[in-house]
C-alpha cells in the first residue's frame, strides 16, 4: 500500500490490463463460435424431429399424447411458454413473420380479432371445426385461422369451507362482491396479462353495460387485489392453495383440481362456483406464419384436435374438450360445472372495445 | 476567478495544452474522433428517432391517436408525476446518506477502506434486476417484513443502487481538495465537524449537485428495479412503456411515452451540464488519504460510512446467497446443482445454464463493439473536457434502455431490415446502451494522462504513427481496459433493451431471473437466487479487478 504513490506506473500496469484485453478478445471469439453453433441449433431453426408449441406457463402438456404424437409423426413437442396469455400473443405478434414457434395455442375468443392482426397465423383448421356449433367455432375472418381446442367457463371460485369456518353466508352474485360483508375478499387477474381476467372484465361490461366501470370503482373500494396472471391468483392467494383470499377467478373446471391434486386428501371439493359470474371462454390453436415446419405445424393441430389429446385435456388443463363425445373422468363429471347462461359478447364488438376497455379499466384500478 | 483556479487547475492546464495540441495534431486524428462521435450520436439517435415517428406515423400515415390518447389520460400525467417524485426522493436520500460516506471513506485512511470503497461501487455495476432480487428477498414475503409492491422497497433498492455514485464522485471531489485548508481551519480552533461543514462542503457542492443530478438520472429511468419489486400501482413511465409494448402490443402508446420519457431525460441532463461545467472532471492528481481517524467524531463518520456500505450493499448480497441455498426443508445445494437442465413450471424452455453462456457470448460481443466505438468518442471529450462532444455525448445517457430496445424494435423489426431472428440484435442494443457508459468512464481516464509525454516523444521525433502506437496507446490502455470491463459489466446486466429483443430459446441471464421470479413459490425462485450470485461474482470480480488495475485510488466515474 505504501508504495502506491501518484507515478503511473506503467510496467506494473500495463500487463495486467494487457490481459485483460486479451482475455476479452479470447472470450469474444469463443463468444461467436457458440453464437454460430447456437443459430446452428436451437437458435434460428429448431431440430429437425420438434415441433415448438407457443403458449403461456401454466400449460400443463398432456404427456400420454404427446408421446403418442411422436410415435406417430416421430417429432418430439417442445413447450415455449411465457409469462401469461397477453405476453405471449404480444410476443408472437411483435415476432409475426419470424416467429418463435410452429404452432400456437391459448388465443381464446376475447383475443381472437386482436391476433388477426399482423398476419399472425396461417389459414389452417383442425379438421373437427366444422363440427363445432357456432358459439365455438368463431365467424369471420379469425373462423378461418383458429382452430377451436377445449373451452371452459371463467367463473369465480368460492372456498366453502373457509366460509363456513368463519360463520359468513357466501356471496351468490357479482353485486355480493361490493358488498362490505365480503371486503378484502376477492383476488381477480388482470386483463392486460391474463385471459380469465380479461373474460372476467367482459363479463363485467356485459352485465352492467355501460355502467361497468362504476361497478369496479366499487370493487375497488372493497379491497380487491389484483394480480398478472391466474397461477399468481390461483396457485398462491387462493385460499385453497394456502393463500388468504377465498373468493378467486377462475375456471367452472377448477373444483375437480382440487381433488385431484390433493393426493387423497380430498374425497370432495372446497369450492363452489359462482354461477351468476361465469364467462365463456374458449382456446384456440393455430399455425404461425412463417413456420419453418408448416407440415409438421398442421399436423400437430389435428392431433390437437384428436381424440387422445382432447381427452387429456380435462386432468392436465382443467377445462372442457370440444370434441363432443369425448369421454370425461369421473371428477369433472361429478362436480365440474356448466355454466347454462354464461355471460357473453360478440366477438366483434370484442375486438373493437378491447382495448378502450382495458384502458379505462387500467386508469380505474392502477 | 481565483475559486475557480483553485477548484479547476489542471482544467486550465488541459485547455491551454488542448488547443497546442489541436493545432499540432494531424487533422486525421480529428477527423477521426470526430466521425467516432457521430457515429455513436447517429447509433443511439435512429432508435429514438424510429419511437418518435412511430408515436405519430402509423401504416404510412400521420395518426396523432396514439399521442391524443396517452395525453388526455389523467393516469398519465400521475405517472410522469410519480416518476419524477421518486427520483428526487430517491436522489435525496442517496445524496444524505451518501455524502457523509463519502467524505468518511475519501478523507481518512483506516483499514478495510479499499474493500470498502469496491463494495460501495458492487451494486451499481450489478444489473438492476439482480438488486431488486436481493431486496426482494429481505423485503419480501420470505424475508422479515413484506414491502413488496411498495415504494418503500424500491427506494431502499434505489439507494442500495446509486450510493456508489455519490461515493465515487463527491469522494472524488474530497480527494482533490487540499487537506491544509481543512487542517488549516482546525488549527484555527475548528472542530473537525465544523471544519467539514464550513470549508470541506462549500467547496464539493458542485460535484455534490452534479452526483444527485446524476442519481436523479438514474432513478427516472429505473426499470429492473420497478418491474421486480413493484407490481400494480407502483409503476413508472419506463415500466409502463415496457408494459404497452409487451403486453398491450400497443406499440403507438409506447412510443409516445419514450418520447415523452426522453424530453423529461434531456430537461433534467441540461440541469446537469450546468452544475457539471462548474464542478471538475478531473480534480487533479487525486490524493490516497494519508491520515488515520482521530478523535471522536472522525471515528463515528468511519463506523456509519462502514455500517451504511456493509447494510445497503452487503446484506442484501448475503440475503442472495442464503436464498440460493434454501431448499424445502432446510440448505442445500439443489437449486444449483438444477440450473444445467429445464425444470418445468418455471417459465424457462432452457436451462438457466445456457442462460449464462448466452449471456457471456452477448456481453462480450456487444463490449468490443462499445469500446471500438465509444474510446475515440471518449478521447474526443477527453481533449475539451466541457466542450462540444462532451455535452453532446451527454445527450445518450439520457436515452433510456427501454426507448433503445423499443426503437431498434421498430427500426428492425419489419422488412427489409429484418433482424428479429438473428442471434446479433441482442449484442447490439447492449452495446448501445454501454456506449454512453463507456464514453463517461474512460474520458476522464484519458484526460489525466500527462500530456508532457507523448508531446516529448514528438519533440524527440517519434513519427505520428509511432507515437499513437508507443506512446498514446500504451498511456491510455488502462482507461480503454477499464471502459472494456466496465462495459462487459454493463452488458452482462443489461435488463431494458434486452427484455425488448430477446427470443424465448436465447434468453440472457437478467432475462431468466425476471422470468423464474415471477413465480414466487417455485423452485424457479431459487434458481434465479442462484443465477444471481453467478452474475455478482461475475460483476464483481471484473470490477474488482479493473479498480485494483487503476493506477490511482480507483476508477473515476466521470459525470
Amino acid at each position: 500500500m505504501r508504495s502506491r504513490d501518484s507515478r503511473p506506473r506503467r510496467n506494473g500496469v500495463r500487463n495486467p490490463s494487457a490481459w485483460l484485453v486479451g482475455g476479452l478478445v479470447v472470450l469474444a471469439l469463443c463468444g461467436g463460435v457458440a453464437a454460430c453453433g447456437d443459430d446452428g441449433s436451437s437458435g434460428g431453426g429448431a431440430d429437425a424431429t420438434e415441433v415448438r408449441l407457443v403458449t403461456y406457463s401454466s400449460f400443463a402438456l398432456p404427456e400420454k399424447a404427446a408421446e403418442q404424437f411422436e410415435k406417430e409423426t416421430g417429432a418430439k413437442i417442445r413447450v415455449i411458454a411465457s409469462d401469461d396469455s397477453g405476453a405471449m400473443l404480444t410476443k408472437a405478434l411483435l415476432s409475426a413473420g419470424s416467429p418463435e414457434g410452429d404452432v400456437i395455442f391459448g388465443i381464446d375468443n376475447t383475443s381472437a380479432t386482436q391476433a388477426m392482426s399482423e398476419d399472425l397465423l396461417e389459414p389452417y383448421l383442425g379438421p373437427q371445426t366444422d363440427s363445432l356449433p357456432a358459439g365455438v367455432a368463431l365467424g369471420g375472418e379469425a373462423g378461418n385461422h383458429l382452430s377451436p381446442i377445449d373451452r371452459g367457463d371463467v367463473c369465480i371460485n368460492v372456498d366453502q369451507s373457509w366460509f363456513s369456518s368463519q360463520s359468513i353466508a357466501p356471496p351468490t352474485t357479482l353485486a355480493d362482491l361490493t358488498d362490505p360483508r365480503y371486503r378484502d375478499l376477492l383476488v381477480v387477474e388482470s386483463p392486460v396479462t391474463s385471459s380469465p381476467g380479461l373474460a372476467f372484465l367482459i363479463g363485467t361490461v356485459a352485465r352492467y353495460g355501460d355502467g361497468w366501470m362504476d361497478y369496479w370503482q366499487k370493487l375497488k373500494d372493497n379491497g380487491v387485489s389484483v394480480r398478472q396472471s391466474w397461477d399468481d391468483a390461483y396457485s398462491t392467494d387462493y385460499t385453497v392453495s394456502g393463500g388468504d383470499r377465498p373468493l378467486v377467478v377462475s375456471y367452472a373446471s377448477s373444483p375437480p383440481a382440487e381433488v385431484v391434486f390433493s393426493e387423497g386428501k380430498r374425497t370432495e371439493p372446497a369450492s363452489t362456483v359462482m354461477t351468476d359470474s361465469c364467462v365463456s371462454q374458449v382456446e384456440y390453436a393455430g399455425v404461425l406464419t412463417g413456420t419453418d415446419r408448416p407440415k409438421l405445424a398442421r399436423k400437430l393441430v389435428d392431433f390437437m384436435q384428436g381424440p387422445e389429446w382432447q381427452a387429456e385435456i380435462p386432468l392436465t388443463n382443467f377445462v372442457f374438450p370440444v370434441v363432443a363425445d369425448t369421454p370425461l373422468p369421473e371428477e369433472f363429471q361429478k362436480w365440474a360445472v356448466r355454466a347454462e347462461a354464461p355471460l357473453d359478447i360478440d366477438a366483434e364488438t370484442i375486438g373493437s372495445q378491447r382495448d378502450a376497455w382495458i384502458e379505462s379499466w387500467r386508469s380505474i384500478m392502477e | 476567478m481565483a475559486i475557480d483556479h483553485g477548484v479547476r487547475p489542471s482544467a486550465d492546464s488541459v485547455s491551454d495544452t488542448g488547443s497546442e495540441s489541436a493545432r499540432t495534431r494531424p487533422r486525421r486524428g480529428r477527423l477521426a474522433a470526430g466521425i467516432a462521435v457521430g457515429v455513436v450520436v447517429v447509433a443511439i439517435g435512429l432508435p429514438v428517432v424510429a419511437v418518435a415517428i412511430r408515436a405519430a406515423w402509423v401504416d404510412g400515415s400521420i395518426d396523432g391517436e396514439a399521442i391524443g390518447r396517452i395525453l388526455s389520460e389523467p393516469r398519465t400525467w400521475r405517472l410522469i408525476a410519480v416518476t419524477v417524485g421518486q427520483a428526487v426522493v430517491s436522489a435525496v436520500i442517496t445524496v444524505v446518506i451518501g455524502v457523509p460516506v463519502a467524505w468518511a471513506l475519501s478523507r481518512f485512511r483506516f483499514p478495510g477502506r479499499r474493500p470498502l470503497r469496491t463494495l460501495v461501487v458492487v451494486p451499481f455495476v450489478l444489473p438492476s434486476v439482480v438488486v431488486g432480487a436481493a431486496f426482494a428477498t429481505v423485503l419480501g414475503p420470505s424475508g422479515p417484513v413484506d414491502l413488496r409492491g411498495t415504494w418503500f422497497a424500491v427506494l431502499a433498492a434505489h439507494l442500495c443502487f446509486n450510493i456508489a455514485v455519490v461515493v465515487r464522485v463527491v469522494g472524488a471531489a474530497v480527494g482533490g481538495l487540499d487537506p491544509g485548508t481543512e487542517d488549516a481551519a482546525r488549527t484555527l480552533g475548528c472542530s473537525t465537524l465544523t471544519a467539514a461543514r464550513r470549508v470541506v462542503l462549500p467547496a464539493i457542492r458542485p460535484a455534490v449537485m452534479s452526483a444527485a443530478v446524476v442519481v436523479f438520472l438514474f432513478c427516472l429511468a429505473s426499470f429492473g428495479v420497478i418491474v421486480i419489486l413493484g407490481g400494480g400501482s407502483v409503476t413508472t413511465v419506463e415500466v409502463e412503456i415496457w408494459v404497452r409494448a409487451t403486453r398491450q402490443f400497443d406499440l403507438s402508446g409506447a412510443a409516445v411515452l419514450a418520447v415523452i420519457q426522453v424530453v423529461t431525460v434531456v430537461a433534467a441532463l441540461a440541469l446537469h451540464s450546468h452544475f457539471a461545467r462548474r464542478s471538475p472532471v478531473v480534480s487533479g492528481a487525486r490524493r490516497v488519504p494519508q491520515r488515520p481517524p482521530r478523535g471522536g467524531f472522525e471515528w463515528s463518520a468511519v463506523a456509519f460510512a462502514s455500517v451504511v456500505v456493509l447494510a445497503v450493499a452487503g446484506v442484501p448480497l448475503a440475503a442472495l446467497v442464503e436464498r440460493s441455498l434454501r431448499v424445502p426443508g432446510g440448505h442445500g445445494l439443489e437449486h444449483w446443482t438444477n440450473l444445467g437442465s429445464v425444470t418445468a413450471g418455471t417459465g424457462l424452455s432452457i436451462s438457466p445454464l445456457h442462460a449464462v453462456l448466452t449471456s457471456i457470448a452477448t456481453a462480450t460481443t456487444a463490449a468490443v463493439i462499445a469500446v471500438v466505438v465509444a474510446v475515440p468518442a471518449a478521447s474526443a471529450v477527453a481533449r475539451r473536457p466541457g466542450g462540444r462532444a462532451d455535452r453532446v455525448l451527454l445527450l445518450p445517457l439520457g436515452v433510456s434502455a427501454t426507448t433503445i430496445g423499443l426503437g431498434l424494435l421498430l427500426l428492425v423489426g419489419r422488412p427489409p431490415i429484418d433482424l428479429r431472428g438473428s442471434w446479433w440484435l441482442v449484442p447490439l442494443g447492449q452495446a448501445l446502451v454501454a456506449m454512453p457508459l463507456v464514453v463517461r468512464v474512460v474520458a476522464p481516464a484519458l484526460a489525466s494522462i500527462p500530456k508532457s509525454v507523448p508531446e516529448a516523444a514528438s519533440l524527440l521525433g517519434a513519427s505520428p504513427r509511432d507515437r499513437w502506437w508507443r506512446v498514446d496507446l500504451p498511456l491510455a490502455r488502462p482507461a480503454i481496459g477499464a471502459g472494456a470491463g466496465l462495459a462487459l459489466v454493463a452488458c452482462l446486466g443489461e435488463f431494458g433493451a434486452t427484455a425488448f429483443l430477446t427470443r424465448s430459446d436465447r434468453v440472457t441471464v437478467p432475462v431468466a431471473i425476471e422470468r423464474l421470479m415471477s413465480r414466487p413459490g417455485s423452485a424457479g425462485f431459487g434458481q434465479a437466487m442462484a443465477l444471481s450470485c453467478i452474475l455478482v461474482l461475475l460483476c464483481a470480480g471484473i470490477v474488482a479487478l479493473i479498480d485494483h488495475l487503476a493506477a490511482d485510488d480507483g476508477f473515476h466515474l466521470g459525470f
